[in-house]
């Protein structure tokens, strides 16, 4: 899988395979290409050459409409800056995915479940500039599964939170059960959750075995 | 300062689709004032380039034929006379040239000294014979060339000479055609009119005094009879009526063309701004002055501004100067030509500077906070209060009774409109706008209905029969008895005058039994004519007589008769601007024996009325319409009217496909993560819907209002006071309106849609 911009190869033979159940962190400087590869795998761009498959499904040849789909039914993303709609509460940002057209059956019913899962209740009908960080990354971790999908893209989630939060948010990630989690990070802390630590430089992705331990460690968060 | 160009230049560059779409505002808004400072320019000012070109006199003055050495003896005694002159008129003449011809032509002998018109092709009357100079209407509709020959009776065939204007009145065909001809030319034909005239031009000294002249004039013409006075002022009065609804209208649209225009083009300023905060910041952190960032701004927008306000101006100018310059010709006035070079600059100047300032001033404001509050991404205003979450409908709550399968699409739209009402006063501004232009653009459909009507429809002036028989009153029976006719009545018409004053004509009509049958114009006050001596009057000439239910009408009839009859009701007509009245047939046969006589021919509904026509034969004719003469007129009225509307029109389009696109373009985050989310172009289109539909239902309802409570009804006033014109819009123009504006949003949300499915998802998330 590789990627060429602007006659800059920002990813070079990069092969990932991410399992059910299975949470992989990518870490790697910034401007190392960790964005673009979980754009790649989240549909939302296109390699110049290679194959993304998920869930059974090569998107690579997929036309815009059915990568649509396939974000709608397959992909969930997490952003480092929340990106909460502003003229709705945190519930109906959790909703909104579970309403576009097209979603599966039940998202809705999801949606009111992790909202009730995340202690979000109390504050789900607040607009997103009346909660905290912790409380806008919490509402979007469960937009990001409101339509049960197997693959959750997160990117830097806890960028923008404190430790405290940002460990919470974590936990989270990590208890999701028969999902696959990748995320891109710069933060060894936020790497410490996954089972499987990758190190993007260059336009290559390495294992990074120095990572291990506190992997194994952490697992029990 | 070069550094502000390369930056502009750069921008540009950079925002090339969004500069287009502001590009298109400012050129359909400098279209829009080009228009009305074309039409506004060309007739506000048309009767005093026309005057000053031909030079009218003071006061034109008809009277009964007079020996010449009497009229001028009267004229001279009069006070502050600078000159005068003296000719005679000759009506009812037939004339024909070129294949067309008319019975009804005025030829004016003129006489030496000043002539009163201008002559705008060939050149004046001379000494020589076989002499005549035609007027520019009647040479345009006839298609008369100079050095070709017309047909006058009792004249040999006279060269055209040249072609003339005389302001005095309107031209042909909404006046008879009227032909200048030498004294030397009726000489050579042995017949001498000089100790003989009917006609004098006065000019005064001071035209100060017109009114002391006057009552002079009155004073010291015994011995004169039939006199008729017409004034420069009285003319100017008349024209200005007809002139100043189209001048009024196009004013208006043109302030609410550009209203909406500079509303869009503040937003789109404003949010280009509100986006380029961290820049700015950027720029002034590293030592930019505030001045030099909204320079950059305003030549920015100069650079995208000039050249769509040339190419609007120059659209605007093309397609009204045509439809004026022929409307012109009709009331006898010559063409702005270069004069509306100035106005048309300062137009241009104002579509270029507006959009500039409007650019500039939120930079500047932008520019004036502290480099830090920038970075940080602050709001160009103050963040207002956030309303409860709880308050209004919110997307949570489905509708009771909305299905599965549209309760997406709903909350969709339902979003979409929230997204557009979050910028509340822009909300608001902008459909305030885009209402007054849906009222203006019924107005102008309730107008052009009204007039197709008048033109084509006896119905419009409340006349039930469709057609007319030149056949005596003994044959009703017979016509009766064709297929398809309801009924028939001899109607009888005469022309009298006021029995008081004389001044005002009033045609006078009669059937022998109910004419309502026949005839009905709605009722205004008092009752319809019962009795033998009872009148129905128009409302113009009640207004004139000071005539109401239970006053007397006394009238003279060309036999010289005086009836007098007691007004009964008072009627809206606009035949004869309302100076008409029923009477019923026996009054008006004991007092005038010789009063033209046709049948009026009512057609069954659904019959065929070609058919009854040529029963009928060649003494059918179909029933006149309120416009007669002045369809000429009215078609060019129409078609200013119709380039108002399609300008606006697009007016309306681009204020929809603007708005949507500042809602796109402010929240590109939100479509972002929505399309993230598995959003696709029908999901992106539904929410832009919401947004357009927000804008449009109160817009509408708006446009609608207005249009039926205040404009409407403003323009049936202003147009005519002697009658009840509907001009508020029915329901064909008003599902025209909503029709066109379901399309107008259609092409914004898919046009919009389509760009903004077009960007990469990744950068809208980034918001770069």
């Amino acid at each position: 899988m590789g990627v060429g911009r602007a006659a800059r190869r920002v990813l070079d033979s990069v092969s990932l395979d991410v399992d059910a159940g299975e949470v992989v962190a990518v870490l790697g400087r910034s401007g190392s290409g960790k964005s673009t590869l979980l754009h790649l795998l989240g549909a939302l761009d296109r390699p110049d050459a290679g194959r993304i498959v998920l869930a059974g499904n090569e998107l690579t040849a997929q036309p815009a409409r059915a990568l649509a789909r396939t974000r709608l039914r397959h992909v969930g993303f997490v952003f480092q800056s929340f990106h909460l709609i502003e003229e709705l509460s945190g519930e109906e940002n959790v909703l909104l995915p579970a309403r576009l057209p097209g979603a599966a059956r039940g998202g809705e019913r999801r949606g009111r479940a992790l909202i009730e899962q995340l202690g979000l209740s109390e504050i789900a009908d607040r607009r997103p500039h009346e909660l905290s960080g912790g409380e806008q990354q919490r509402f979007a971790l469960a937009r990001a599964l409101v339509n049960d999908p197997e693959l959750v893209l997160a990117d830097e989630p806890t960028g923008n939170l404190d430790q405290e939060n940002g460990a919470a948010v974590l936990a989270l990630l990590r208890g999701m059960n028969g999902r696959a989690v990748v995320l891109v990070t710069h933060e060894p802390e936020a790497a410490a959750i996954a089972d499987r630590v990758l190190h993007l430089g260059d336009g290559r992705l390495e294992a990074a075995a120095h990572t291990q331990a506190p992997v194994r460690a952490l697992k029990s968060v | 300062m070069r550094a502000a160009f390369v930056q502009a230049g750069y921008g540009l560059r950079l925002r090339r689709r969004r500069s287009l779409v502001t590009a298109l505002g400012i050129a359909l808004a400098a279209a829009m004032l080009a228009a009305s400072l074309v039409v506004s320019d060309s007739l506000g000012r048309g009767f005093e380039r026309a005057t000053r070109a031909a030079g009218l006199a003071d006061v034109i003055v008809r009277f009964d034929p007079e020996p010449a050495a009497i009229v001028s003896q009267r004229i001279q005694a009069l006070p502050d006379i600078a000159t005068f002159s003296l000719g005679q008129e000759l009506t009812d003449l037939s004339v024909g040239a070129d294949g067309h011809g008319s019975s009804q032509a005025a030829l004016e002998v003129v006489g030496p000294g000043r002539r009163g018109y201008a002559i705008v092709a060939g050149r004046d009357l001379d000494n020589a014979p076989d002499q005549v100079v035609v007027e520019r209407g009647l040479a345009a509709a006839w298609g008369i060339r100079l050095n070709s020959l017309i047909q006058i009776a009792g004249l040999p065939p006279q060269r055209v000479m040249g072609f003339s204007e005389a302001p005095d009145n309107v031209s042909y065909p909404l006046a008879v055609p009227r032909i200048y001809v030498s004294q030397a030319t009726l000489a050579a034909q042995g017949v001498e009119l000089g100790q003989s005239v009917n006609l004098a031009q006065i000019w005064l000294r001071d035209p100060r005094y017109l009114d002391e002249v006057l009552v002079q004039a009155r004073a010291t013409s015994y011995g004169l009879r039939g006199l008729q006075f017409v004034t420069r002022s009285g003319v100017r009065v008349l024209l200005d009526q007809a002139a100043g609804i189209v001048i009024d209208l196009l004013v208006a649209l043109s302030l609410i063309a550009l209203g909406t225009a500079g509303v869009m083009l503040a937003a789109s300023a404003r949010a280009e701004v509100q986006q380029r905060l961290a820049a700015i910041g950027v720029r002034r952190a590293v030592g930019a002055s505030r001045a030099h960032l909204a320079a950059t701004q305003a030549l920015e927008a100069l650079l995208v501004a000039a050249p769509a306000a040339t190419i609007g101006t120059a659209a605007g100018t093309l397609a009204t100067y045509g439809p004026t310059s022929r409307l012109l010709m009709m009331l006898n006035e010559p063409p702005a030509g270069v004069g509306l070079l100035a106005p048309l600059a300062a137009g241009w100047l104002a579509s270029v500077a507006i959009p500039a300032l409007a650019v500039a001033w939120p930079a500047w404001r932008a520019a004036g906070h502290p480099p830090v509050s920038l970075l940080r991404g602050a709001e160009l205003r103050r963040r207002r209060r956030s309303s409860s979450p709880r308050g209004g409908p919110t997307l949570a709550t489905p509708r009771p009774g909305l299905g599965r399968r549209w309760a997406p699409r709903a909350r969709l739209a339902l979003l979409g409109g929230r997204l557009a009402g979050a910028r509340r006063a822009r909300l608001v501004a902008t459909a305030t706008a885009l209402g007054f232009s849906i009222g203006f653009v019924l107005l102008l459909l309730a107008l052009a209905s009204a007039l197709s009507a008048l033109e084509t429809d006896p119905g419009a002036l409340g006349k039930r029969y469709q057609l007319t028989a030149s056949l005596p009153a003994s044959a009703v029976a017979q016509v009766e008895r064709i297929h398809g006719v309801q009924a028939a009545a001899p109607r009888y018409e005469d022309q009298a005058a006021d029995a008081f004053s004389l001044g005002e004509t009033i045609d006078v009509i009669a059937y022998p039994g109910d004419h309502t049958i026949f005839e009905a114009p709605p009722l205004t006050a008092g009752s319809r004519l019962r009795r033998p001596r009872e009148a129905e009057v128009g409302a113009g000439l009640a207004e004139a007589l000071g005539l109401a239910p239970g006053s007397t009408l006394a009238i003279e009839l060309p036999s010289g008769t005086e009836l007098r009859l007691r007004v009964s009701g008072i009627v809206s007509s606009l035949d004869h601007d309302g100076r008409v009245a029923y009477v019923p047939a026996a009054a008006l046969l004991a007092a005038d024996l010789s009063a033209s006589e046709e049948l009026a021919v009512r057609v069954r509904p659904g019959a065929n009325l070609t058919a009854v026509s040529n029963a009928l034969g060649a003494a059918a004719e179909p029933a006149t319409t309120a416009t007669g003469r002045g369809v000429p007129l009215v078609e060019v009225l129409r078609a200013i009217l119709r380039a108002i509307a399609i300008v606006d029109g697009l007016v309306c389009v681009y204020a929809l496909i603007q708005a949507c696109a500042l809602t796109v373009h402010e929240r590109r985050r939100t479509v972002a993560v929505l399309r993230a989310f598995g959003a696709g172009a029908p999901a992106v289109r539904r929410l832009l819907t919401g947004a357009v539909v927000a804008l449009v239902l109160p817009a509408a309802g708006l446009g609608i209002l207005l249009e039926r409570l205040v404009l409407g009804p403003a323009l049936a006033r202003l147009a005519v006071n002697y009658a009840t014109l509907p001009l508020s819009a029915g329901l064909p123009e008003i599902a025209a309106v909503l029709a066109g504006l379901i399309v107008a949003g259609a092409v914004a949300v898919f046009w919009v849609a389509r760009q903004a499915t077009r960007e990469s998802v990744i950068l809208g998330l980034s918001g770069t």
